[in-house]
């Protein structure tokens, strides 16, 4: 089965393509479609957090901080100013990687905890700065009437078709773009820093400026999400910056695998249907007595704990040990063969 | 600047200074002995809240207690003399109708903070002890245990309001023609009684001693024969206390929230970072620095740029002094 993955790699990338442009023509639930393009925009963030976290190995809790800078960027300016969302989405990204290029000057010159701390304020300070600023955000009700994408007169909140495609193509070019930066020289770069740093640094790698490029290229695709995310819900909200999203997002990268990228791709819109059929789940409600919406974070919360404690690889970690065990098994297969 | 106007700002930067005091000393604590930072802090001051309204306020324990009292008292003649037994229970608990008070709710409610950080210990911290990365993996689960205390509270207390009762009311007390709280006062009085425990504590018990050897090398605290991996649950069980308290006094301010924590662990981060993780000294200095600028930016720029200009001064404190102000040179 692994040498049938192996040797069909082409094929099976195809064949994921057109299931993927079917999903929308078969699945006739509204709210499974919507579901999959919000677990894809999650997937999205979870997966360029990975770069920071699993790849780099900091301790970036900010990354939230740049889908929501992409968020509010992008419907403060189709809002106040009625611009385009469609220019509206590329300067939430560009705010984005400002931001992050700014989190990063001091975080770079931090070490393991130092740097969780300054990140984690970092992203609670835009969030103290976006409520501060009511008559441009919303304040704690978030912005609301963000304007919904078009092109020329076709809505995209017509139909969820459209939305399904946009975020999937999104999530196709940050995943490309990610394992291509990750398996490039500064990926191994980076990964030699994380691993080994003293003799990295030894051996010519500028440690800042790595670290600086992983910060910025992990925030472009998040505030791209971001600004599509505020598109598609037509609000921009205070609660992307929550310890609730936080967790389910670092659920996503932890359960996936860390430094793997598919899987918090794989696990992100996972994670987003389990969760949200579970906050919606009238059987959740009837057997406890109790709104479920919370719950689903404290199912989320005993997921990360267990992972930590039981399978610290992830899921995906645990697939590619299975392929490279099966693999090594077949290559002995062969050997006893000839 | 008026000085009123400044006795204000010094009153209110003393009370947040001692909140941010008690709780970035227990931060300082644990980071000091396990090199482990507890993000599940800010939901040990939120259940020290909790926990305190619950037995102290009529809303709480009491109201639950009722129906099992009129139970008691009515039933106590068919049992015999079982219910001879039980009639007094009953009646006590009849006339316990207004809640058990704060004489009995904050102590328990200090205990209570202690086995809940117990419990965090030996849930999210020990398993990891002494692994690789385990200071970073204990901040993942810290803060998974802190989502989950905060979305369970929540189910069970629901998102209605709470206040503690204040534990001193009266006039406000009037210096410089400013009025303070008592309540506001009584923090200011006993933050710095309980620090000057603590550091008797740490100085001079046996416990407190072991923790700073510990802390300050632990390999030779094991040959010198103290059990390391019973210090660690302990120290843990004192910085949840004393969060405990944080909440207690925190709750008589403000509403009591599930998510009442976050912020205050935020200030108690800036905190820590400011004064240098692990020392204690720096910890405490910093926090009503930190109370000081707070409020008095609070007070010139606006409530909404307090924050910005407490963050600026972290920035500025970590590019040039990345180990705090007082902190000490990284073993």
């Amino acid at each position: 089965m692994i040498r049938f993955f192996d040797a069909n790699k082409k094929l099976l990338a195809a064949a994921g393509i057109v299931i993927f442009l079917a999903i929308p023509l078969v699945v006739d639930n509204k709210l499974l479609i919507h579901l999959a393009i919000l677990g894809m925009l999650y997937a999205i963030v979870a997966s360029n957090w990975d770069l920071t976290l699993g790849y780099a190995g900091v301790f970036n809790f900010a990354h939230l901080a740049f889908f929501g800078i992409g968020a509010y960027t992008s419907g403060i300016i189709t809002v106040k100013l009625g611009i385009s969302p469609w220019l509206g989405i590329p300067c939430g990204a560009a705010a984005a990687a400002l931001a992050s290029i700014i989190v990063s000057i001091p975080a770079i010159r931090l070490r393991g905890i130092y740097v969780a701390l300054l990140t984690f304020a970092c992203s609670q300070l835009v969030l103290l700065l976006l409520l501060s600023q009511p008559l441009i955000t919303g304040g704690q009700q978030g912005l609301t009437g963000v304007p919904q994408l078009q092109i020329g007169d076709y809505l995209f909140r017509e139909s969820e078709f459209a939305h399904f495609y946009l975020v999937g193509a999104l999530l196709l070019c940050s995943t490309i773009f990610l394992r291509r930066l990750v398996t490039s020289d500064f990926g191994l770069s980076l990964i030699a820093l994380r691993d080994f740093e003293e003799y990295a640094v030894a051996r010519g790698i500028p440690l800042a400026r790595q670290r600086l490029l992983a910060f910025l290229y992990s925030s472009i695709f998040p505030g791209l999400a971001g600004g599509v995310y505020a598109h598609f819900l037509i609000v921009a909200s205070p609660d992307i910056f929550g310890f609730s999203l936080v967790t389910l997002l670092l659920s996503m990268v932890l359960v996936g695998g860390v430094a793997t990228i598919y899987g918090p791709v794989v696990i992100g819109v996972v994670m987003i249907f389990v969760s949200e059929l579970m906050a919606s789940s009238e059987t959740m409600s009837e057997l406890f007595g109790i709104s479920s919406g919370p719950v689903r974070f404290m199912f989320v919360a005993v997921l990360i704990v267990l992972t930590m404690r039981f399978f610290p690889q992830g899921v995906w970690g645990l697939i590619k040990e299975y392929a490279a065990r099966s693999r090594a098994s077949n290559q002995a297969g062969d050997d006893t063969r000839t | 600047m008026t000085l009123e106007a400044i006795a204000a700002i010094i009153a209110s930067g003393l009370v947040s200074g001692s909140l941010y005091a008690l709780m970035a000393s227990g931060l300082s604590l644990v980071w000091g002995t396990l090199r482990m930072f507890n993000f599940a802090h800010g939901v040990l001051v939120m259940i020290g809240a909790y926990s305190g309204w619950y037995i102290s306020d009529r809303g709480g324990l009491a109201k639950v207690l009722q129906p099992l009292g009129k139970k008691i008292t009515k039933n106590s003649e068919d049992w015999g003399l079982m219910g001879d037994i039980l009639y007094p229970l009953g009646e006590w608990i009849l006339s316990i109708k207004s809640g058990f008070g704060l004489g009995i709710g904050v102590p328990l409610a200090i205990v209570f903070c202690g086995i809940a950080g117990y419990v965090i210990y030996v849930l999210l911290v020990k398993p990891f002890v002494g692994k690789p990365n385990a200071d970073l993996i204990v901040i993942i689960t810290t803060i998974a245990g802190a989502s989950f205390i905060q979305n369970g509270v929540q189910v069970i207390f629901g998102p209605r309001y709470k206040k503690l009762d204040r534990i001193l009311e009266g006039r406000p007390l009037e210096v410089l023609d400013t009025a303070i709280g008592l309540q506001e006062v009584l923090i200011i009085v006993l933050t710095p009684v309980t620090l000057l425990l603590l550091h008797f504590f740490l100085k001079l018990s046996k416990l407190g001693l072991a923790i700073r050897a510990v802390a300050q090398n632990d390999d030779f605290a094991r040959l010198v024969g103290i059990n390391v991996n019973q210090i660690y649950p302990q120290t843990f069980v004192v910085s949840s206390m004393l969060a405990g308290l944080a909440g207690l006094m925190l709750g008589g301010l403000f509403f009591i929230l599930p998510t009442m924590g976050s912020e205050p662990l935020l200030r108690a981060f800036v905190v820590v970072v400011f004064g240098g993780l692990g020392s204690l000294p720096g910890t405490i200095v910093g926090s009503y620095v930190i109370g000081l600028i707070e409020q008095s930016s609070a007070y010139v720029f606006s409530l909404y740029w307090a924050p910005v200009v407490l963050f600026a001064t972290l920035i500025l404190v970590l590019i040039f002094r990345p180990r705090g102000l007082m902190g000490g040179k990284e073993s």
